[in-house]
């Protein structure tokens, strides 16, 4: 009886690895293409954008908060980014210039929601999901209002494309491999397409993220205020200042994922990123993290996020509409979050 | 002695007086703007578009009285929004399916309704148990409710807006109580006096929406609901502070479980109201932000998210003040999506008040 329950104990742990196994050869039975090279690299290519929002996320919920303006910064970004590009190749700008002029700028700017949520949140103790519920409306808003309602596709140059939409490897059988630089190749020969730029460009921001939070000061001390934020400012802790950084660190992570989605599609959309809110959420919570603060890692936010991204690409794969992914992801939602409220001791280790 | 008594006489009248301001700061905005963008708006200051303001106002005046009652527990819906969609896809495809089959409007469109307002029943019954039973966090509740009815209904409609309802739907949602023909004195309840030619419609006054009677008699059966009666009392009971109302005897456990059906409930009688004034049932966009307007319009109003603080009337001002402020800057030329912009800084201008002056409210 008592090993039946550390087994169960030992599995409750894992769920999050063993479901994602289990769908993985679901999918890889009854999805059609689904485990070839292309169908994984796509699954992964989908998945930077959740997996981005995630992270940031991650950060907000370690400290006790919430942060509900992710999506709607994201889209923000996304139309910053484009019209600033646009801008710097309207002036004559090199493309490769004005991109990179374009993305750091955009960067800069996404610290602007983060420090509006952290001071709301962090020196006038509004309640975190208002906070950014608020700055959520404040930045669709100006996102519409730069858009002018449209998309912002106009004049941004070709090469974003070919960034956004490139791969690291390319490989022609007789040609050998070449880095980032699709080779030339005559009609109808097939080059091997190998690891998305973005991926890349995205498992390194992440692996950041992953770091700082479970390796520096900064990290520790967002455990701390996320599991008692009395204790932390009894201990010393600029609980304020910690907490602005905090959601100003949720903020960049969502701009990234907005430059990255204005690279693939060559455009920018206000509500590019609202229906991820949900989505990033539930890949916190199955990865482990309480909603009540002081529990989770990026790594394991990272198993939620594939398994989402396996989800929703292996439905698609086998024919279902997309449509049914938010119910199962709202089901999730409610049943990690009941399991966290009634057997803790399943999810969490007792250390 | 006596002068110190008067002092303190004049101080508390002082200090009633601003705190009678500081409460119905959000009617005497209201009518401030209503005076600035009657010379700014174009055609602002006229019949039509007073009724049209409030006609415009009804499904944000439902949603915002579902989330009255439950911001005045302490709690938050962030689904009522979705909720609407998914009434409203839900009740347009039933009718739509059943007038198909051969059945007669009057058989179906009440069959439609009571579907959708049903099904958000069993939704507001879904998060209210998740909520009292399992004490999850409200925001968190109604997200996974979010998810899993829009997933319902984008499964339902596909994704398209489900047209092809009998007429009499719209000829009852954007319909008006009276009309009256002026020139020839002839008036009539609910349509057009029969003796009113084609030619003399245009000159026809309108008076009185439908969908605002509708408001106006739900208005009075919450603000009845909220102020006299038990179920009234113990939801401030149970905002103000919950351990205080479980040892009063109240069941909260039930009480917050009818709390958020009743929100649901209302959220899809916002969802029909969509129906009959569109002719279409549609799901919410990710863009709607309908809650953020709903909030806005509830906490305006005076309301605290800390729980047992909120009154009906001011909620319902709230949300005139959002559609005035819509609409007059609409009419003054200004960029709609400014809208999203002035809720938000409202919403959190209201609560950094709400905070940082708690005595004042």
């Amino acid at each position: 009886m008592k090993r039946q329950s550390a087994f169960v104990t030992y599995m409750g742990q894992r769920w999050a690895i063993v479901f994602l196994v289990l769908e993985f050869i679901f999918f890889s039975i009854l999805g059609r293409g689904f485990l070839t090279l292309n169908g994984v690299q796509i699954v992964l290519f989908y998945g930077t954008t959740l997996a981005l929002l995630a992270a940031g996320e991650t950060f907000v919920i370690v400290s006790g908060g919430i942060d509900l303006s992710v999506g709607f910064v994201m889209g923000f970004a996304t139309i910053v980014s484009a019209k600033l590009v646009a801008a710097f190749s309207r002036m004559g700008l090199s493309p490769g210039l004005s991109i990179a002029l374009g993305v750091a700028i955009t960067l800069a700017i996404g610290v602007g929601p983060g420090f509006v949520n952290g001071f709301l949140v962090g020196h006038l103790k509004v309640p975190p999901f208002l906070a950014t519920f608020s700055v959520q409306g404040i930045t669709y808003g100006i996102a519409l209002l730069l858009a002018g309602g449209a998309g912002a596709a106009k004049d941004v140059p070709i090469l974003a494309n070919l960034i956004g939409n490139g791969y690291l490897l390319y490989w022609v059988r007789g040609q050998g491999l070449s880095f980032f630089i699709r080779p030339e190749v005559a009609r109808g020969t097939r080059v091997v397409e190998m690891i998305p730029t973005m991926v890349v460009v995205t498992v390194l921001f992440i692996a950041v993220g992953a770091y700082l939070l479970k390796r520096t000061r900064f990290g520790r001390y967002t455990y701390a205020i996320g599991g008692n934020i009395d204790a932390a400012i009894r201990s010393g802790i600029n609980t304020k200042r910690h907490l602005t950084l905090v959601y100003i660190i949720s903020s960049l992570f969502a701009t990234l994922a907005g430059i990255i989605y204005m690279l693939e599609y060559v455009t920018g959309k206000a509500d590019a990123g609202a229906s991820f809110l949900l989505d990033s959420i539930v890949a916190v919570v199955i990865g482990g993290a309480s909603l009540y603060g002081g529990i989770g890692t990026v790594w394991k936010t990272m198993l939620g996020c594939l398994i989402l991204s396996v989800l929703e690409m292996g439905l698609r794969m086998m024919g279902v509409p997309t449509f049914d992914k938010f119910i199962a992801v709202g089901l999730i939602l409610i049943f990690a979050v009941l399991i966290d409220q009634f057997f803790p001791e399943l999810i969490h280790k007792e250390d | 002695m006596q002068r110190v008594r008067a002092d303190a006489r004049e101080d508390a009248s002082r200090y009633r007086a601003v705190s009678l301001l500081a409460r119905n700061w959000a009617l005497l905005f209201l009518l401030l703007m209503v005076v600035v963008f009657s010379f700014s708006g174009k055609n602002f200051f006229a019949l039509d578009n007073f009724q049209n303001i409030l006609r415009l106002a009804t499904t944000t005046l439902l949603l915002a009285y579902a989330e009255t009652f439950v911001i005045i527990t302490g709690g938050i819906d962030l689904s009522v929004g979705f909720l609407m969609g998914f009434s409203s896809v839900l009740s347009a495809q039933v009718i739509r399916k059943l007038c198909l089959a051969g059945w007669s409007p009057g058989a179906c469109i009440p069959l439609g309704v009571a579907a959708a307002v049903l099904a958000c029943l069993g939704c507001g019954m879904a998060s209210g148990e998740l909520v009292s039973r399992y004490r999850v966090p409200p925001f968190i509740a109604t997200l996974g409710v979010l998810g899993v009815a829009t997933g319902i209904t984008l499964h339902i409609s596909g994704g398209f807006p489900i047209g092809d309802l009998p007429a009499v739907i719209t000829d009852i949602g954007n319909g008006y109580l009276y009309y009256l023909h002026p020139a020839s004195g002839k008036g009539s309840f609910f349509r057009p006096p029969a003796a009113v030619t084609e030619a003399q419609i245009r000159e026809l006054v309108r008076v009185f929406p439908n969908a605002t009677v509708l408001i106006v008699a739900v208005l009075a059966a919450l603000w009845y609901l909220l102020k006299h009666t038990r179920f009234g009392r113990h939801t401030y009971a149970v905002g103000g502070s919950t351990d205080a109302a479980l040892r009063a005897g109240i069941n909260v456990r039930r009480h917050l479980l009818l709390i958020y059906m009743l929100s649901a409930l209302l959220a899809g009688v916002a969802g029909v109201v969509f129906v009959f004034q569109s002719g279409i049932g549609n799901h919410t966009s990710w863009g709607a932000n309908y809650e953020l307007f709903a909030i806005a319009a509830v906490i305006i109003g005076g309301a605290s998210l800390m729980g047992g603080k909120g009154r009906i009337t001011a909620s319902t001002v709230g949300v005139l003040l959002l559609t005035v402020l819509e609409n007059g800057l609409y009419l003054s030329g200004v960029e709609p999506y400014y809208r999203f912009i002035a809720v938000g800084l409202i919403l959190i201008l209201a609560v950094v008040i709400d905070q940082l002056f708690p005595d004042l409210f």
